[in-house]
């Protein structure tokens, strides 16, 4: 998960320079559609594109990562840059539908699901191989997936893979034989995995990078210093042919890849460029081809709504505010309740943050297949003011001042200061607001030294326990003291639950309990805004911001066509038939 | 000479071991630690990372244990980057840093001190108010205002430089003059006062007398002493340039020194923090000791003591 804005290098820095930028940037987008454009008409005749709309001569993609990796083994990897570059690298199971992120096959061809839900069979394709020749072997996803959960590995995402028979108790050192835990190289070509509970969403944890197979012999002999140029091995589209932190990474073609007759692109090159604006900037001057979701100046955003070449899509993440509950008079749910119904939403999604981002009263974002939302909480003054006189505070008299805790930057503390102003007139209470750097932010929130604090939470998988697992008594992440034995008993229930409806009905019950009980104050739904130029084809608006560059292609045609031509490699039909039983 | 030298360098031990004890201590009294991130880490995987990188032990003997290794430039991994050794980081952005810095100290001499000179021959004269007038402009618009205008100008509109990244001859040229104008402007106004104080001293007066052309004088007699002020400015100058040019990196995305410095502090990663810091004290005095050198040789009057 990306911690939504916290790197901000140099905060005062960063908001004099943004409106500095803003104000250039303002004078230059009236006559920004540039000159070397202009002979181009048909198809696109109309449509306007912010910047440079050049392909480049040869087939390479040139993007930004947005920071430097921590770490690019899959085992270990944590943030977004550490995802997208292990994507492309190294193929799973399973692997994402650039446009659904359905489950599609990948080094496996085709798996087996016995009814109860509990056994999941992956049969591997022929004569995978390392991209140093080796043979893949089930035995090698084994290996992987042990050490995951191995103690000393200190997998932070270890406990994705807890659905699988004793690997928690394995993880946490308290079964030590390898063989008690559900994964078994049933032969070379043969994994099989037992499940403690069914767990609707396991297919899609196979293709998250965490599950990604490693090459144990590179592991064994370089020790953490596997992943570097000269040691990696790996097994995916692309291979690493050259990496300097900070500087930038160039990925090659695998031609050992078993789909590589259907790669297209040569090179992907990979910068990790911090700052939004010079990212946009990248983009507009025709360096970059794509600059992803969370790379662009929100201040831009209302005025590349009209480029062709920007797209506005729903992201999976929630920006709340979360109560501690240990707190007086925070412990009683009727001030809770006041504080959710005295927020009013569109007000800031609209007018604060120029409709960027949309508002949201529930606790899970939008767009989970099968699953309705139970009743958003919605503005709502005086239902607020009723419910703080119900919790003993009429009119806001006697109520204790207390403090919001955001980390330091522009945005939250704007957003706090609307939310300090929405308190104070509908419920005439006082709020202070207080800001910490990231780390002290941090350490605050999950020691629960706060009263109200920002936070975000952005989804792993596309189901809602991503979100609603987090707030079951004492989980590292809830981090609001808040503790429900219904909601405990809920969440479990649906844990082990094989009807999907059902499932769903129960999270939605979950849900509504979370929202009726208010530890958190939903506020805005996360959205991805993101600039591709128009002759990348193969890059698609997805929920998750994940998109898989396997079969991304440079259309230099690209203005002679309305749009995309179907893109036939991205479902082989090949892979399409040996979907499923 | 040979005394002063040693006596410097011997100085630099108890400073270096200060300020690597203040810092080492700051640091790991911040609130948090390395090893937290908005998504929760689980307790087991905590401990586990905290006891391999000795984060479980005792402070004191983590102190004990950072000294002896830091005498060998050893801090051991990085914890944000833990595939990577803090002295194969600062090694690797260090030319990068030194590069951009080198190009901008030049820059900075090549134009500062003839400006510098320049007005202080034609003092008060229409030449001189320019050159000031300039120089001050150089000073006070601050860095991060001039790159992105330099940007928006020369890279956006007129497509001469490309906006940011490292590669290649052309993307030097707005990072490093970007860099060099407050310098410029800053050596520039060192020189004219330096020259404006030389320029009324008795031997000059000499010199003139002596019938010596107005170049002689200005060139031969007068710069020597007057860009003395120039000379004690560079090496505090040089050591800002490499290491503080945070904000010129992240603008540009230059892969320097700079850039980890700020974040290792954000992100708790006390081993980068603490090889940073005294990397950064380290060229500081040894770039002043320099300057001290060059001093003694520049300028009789002060004594090689």
């Amino acid at each position: 998960m990306r911690s939504a804005g916290c790197r901000g290098l140099l905060y005062c820095l960063r908001v004099m320079r943004t409106s500095l930028v803003f104000f250039f940037a303002a004078l230059a987008f009236g006559g920004c559609a540039p000159a070397r454009q202009a002979s181009l008409e048909p198809a696109s005749a109309r449509a306007r594109y912010f910047g440079d709309t050049t392909p480049p001569a040869e087939n390479v993609l040139t993007f930004n990562l947005g920071a430097e990796p921590e770490m690019f083994d899959p085992s270990v990897a944590v943030g977004q840059p550490d995802g997208r570059v292990c994507r492309i690298l190294f193929e799973g199971l399973t692997r994402e539908d650039p446009r659904t992120l359905e489950p599609l096959p990948g080094q496996a061809y085709r798996w087996d699901i016995t009814p109860d839900g509990l056994t999941y069979t992956f049969h591997l394709r022929p004569h995978l191989t390392w991209s140093d020749g080796r043979p893949i072997t089930a035995d090698d996803f084994r290996w992987s997936w042990l050490r995951v959960l191995r103690p000393e590995t200190a997998s932070r995402y270890a406990g994705l893979i807890f659905p699988i028979v004793n690997a928690e108790a394995y993880n946490k050192g308290m079964i030590h034989d390898e063989r008690l835990v559900g994964i078994e190289a049933t032969d070379d070509s043969t994994l099989t995995v037992r499940l403690a509970a069914p767990t609707a969403y396991f297919l899609y944890l196979t293709q998250f990078y965490t599950c990604l197979p490693v090459p144990r012999w590179a592991i064994e002999k370089h020790g953490n210093r596997w992943t570097r140029p000269e040691n990696i091995v790996c097994n995916g589209p692309f291979r690493l042919a050259w990496w300097r932190q900070n500087d930038h990474f160039e990925f090659v073609r695998n031609p050992r890849y078993w789909d590589a007759a259907h790669v297209k692109l040569d090179r992907i090159m990979a910068y990790p460029v911090e700052d939004l604006n010079t990212s946009t900037n990248l983009y507009k001057a025709g360096v970059f081809d794509w600059n992803p979701s969370g790379y662009i100046p929100s201040q831009f955003i209302p005025y590349l709504r009209d480029y062709a070449d920007f797209r506005h899509g729903n992201y999976q993440g929630i920006y709340f505010y979360s109560i501690n509950v240990t707190r007086k008079p925070l412990d009683n749910p009727w001030v809770r309740r006041a504080l959710n119904y005295a927020v009013d939403r569109e007000a800031i999604a609209n007018d604060l943050l120029k409709r960027s981002r949309d508002p949201w009263g529930n606790f899970t974002p939008s767009g989970y297949p099968g699953y309705t939302h139970p009743p958003a909480i919605t503005f709502d003054p005086a239902k607020a003011r009723e419910c703080l006189a119900r919790a003993g505070y009429p009119g806001g008299k006697g109520f204790p001042k207390i403090s919001i805790l955001f980390n330091t930057s522009e945005d939250h503390r704007r957003i706090a200061e609307a939310i300090q102003a929405m308190w104070k007139r509908e419920l005439s209470i006082d709020v202070e607001l207080s800001n910490q750097e990231w780390g002290s932010y941090l350490q605050a929130t999950s020691a629960l030294q706060y009263d109200v604090a920002r936070r975000s939470w952005i989804g792993d998988y596309l189901d809602p326990n991503t979100f609603l697992a987090c707030y079951v008594t004492g989980d590292g992440n809830n981090r609001t003291g808040w503790s429900n034995p219904r909601y405990d008993a809920l969440i479990r229930s649906a844990a082990v639950e094989l009807d999907a409806e059902k499932r769903l009905a129960i999270l939605r019950d979950a849900e509504a309990l979370l929202l009726e009980e208010g530890p958190v104050i939903p506020i805005y739904h996360y959205s991805t805004n993101e600039l591709v130029k128009p002759y990348v084809r193969g890059i698609y608006q997805t929920p998750l911001d994940i998109h898989p560059l396997t079969y991304v292609w440079i259309d230099r045609q690209w203005q002679h066509r309305a749009s995309e031509p179907p893109v036939a490699t991205a479902i082989p039909a090949r892979a399409r038939r040996e979907h499923g039983r | 000479m040979t005394s002063l030298l040693i006596r410097r360098v011997l100085l630099m031990v108890p400073t270096l071991w200060v300020i690597a004890t203040l810092t080492f201590f700051m640091i790991h009294a911040a609130p948090g630690g390395p090893f937290q991130s908005e998504r929760e880490i689980p307790e087991a995987a905590k401990q586990q990372l905290n006891a391999k990188y000795g984060l479980d032990r005792p402070l004191g003997e983590q102190y004990v244990s950072f000294l002896i290794h830091a005498v060998r430039f050893d801090f051991g991994p990085s914890y944000k980057f833990p595939a990577r050794q803090v002295r194969e980081i600062i090694l690797e952005a260090l030319p990068v840093s030194a590069e951009l810095a080198g190009w901008a100290l030049l820059l900075a001499l090549v134009f500062g001190v003839p400006f510098g000179v320049l007005a202080a021959v034609k003092q008060n004269q229409r030449l001189d108010y320019a050159a000031m007038g300039a120089a001050l402009a150089g000073v006070s618009v601050p860095n991060f205002v001039l790159g992105p205008a330099l940007v928006l100008g020369l890279s956006l509109t007129l497509f001469l430089f490309p906006p940011a990244l490292w590669q290649g001859p052309m993307s030097r040229v707005l990072p490093v003059a970007t860099l060099a104008t407050a310098y410029v402007a800053y050596i520039a106004r060192l020189t004219r006062a330096g020259m404006l104080e030389v320029l009324r001293q008795d031997y000059i007066r000499t010199a003139r007398a002596k019938g010596l052309s107005e170049r002689a004088v200005v060139f031969k007699h007068a710069l020597k002493l007057g860009i003395l002020p120039v000379v004690s400015y560079l090496g505090p100058a040089a050591a800002r340039v490499v290491m503080g040019s945070i904000v010129i990196e992240t603008i540009f995305s230059v892969p320097g020194l700079g850039r980890y410095l700020v974040n290792a502090a954000f992100n708790r990663d006390y081993t980068l923090v603490m090889g940073e810091v005294l990397f950064y004290a380290t060229m500081l005095m040894v770039l002043n000791l320099i300057i001290d050198v060059a001093y003694t040789r520049l300028d009789p009057r002060v004594e090689a003591a």
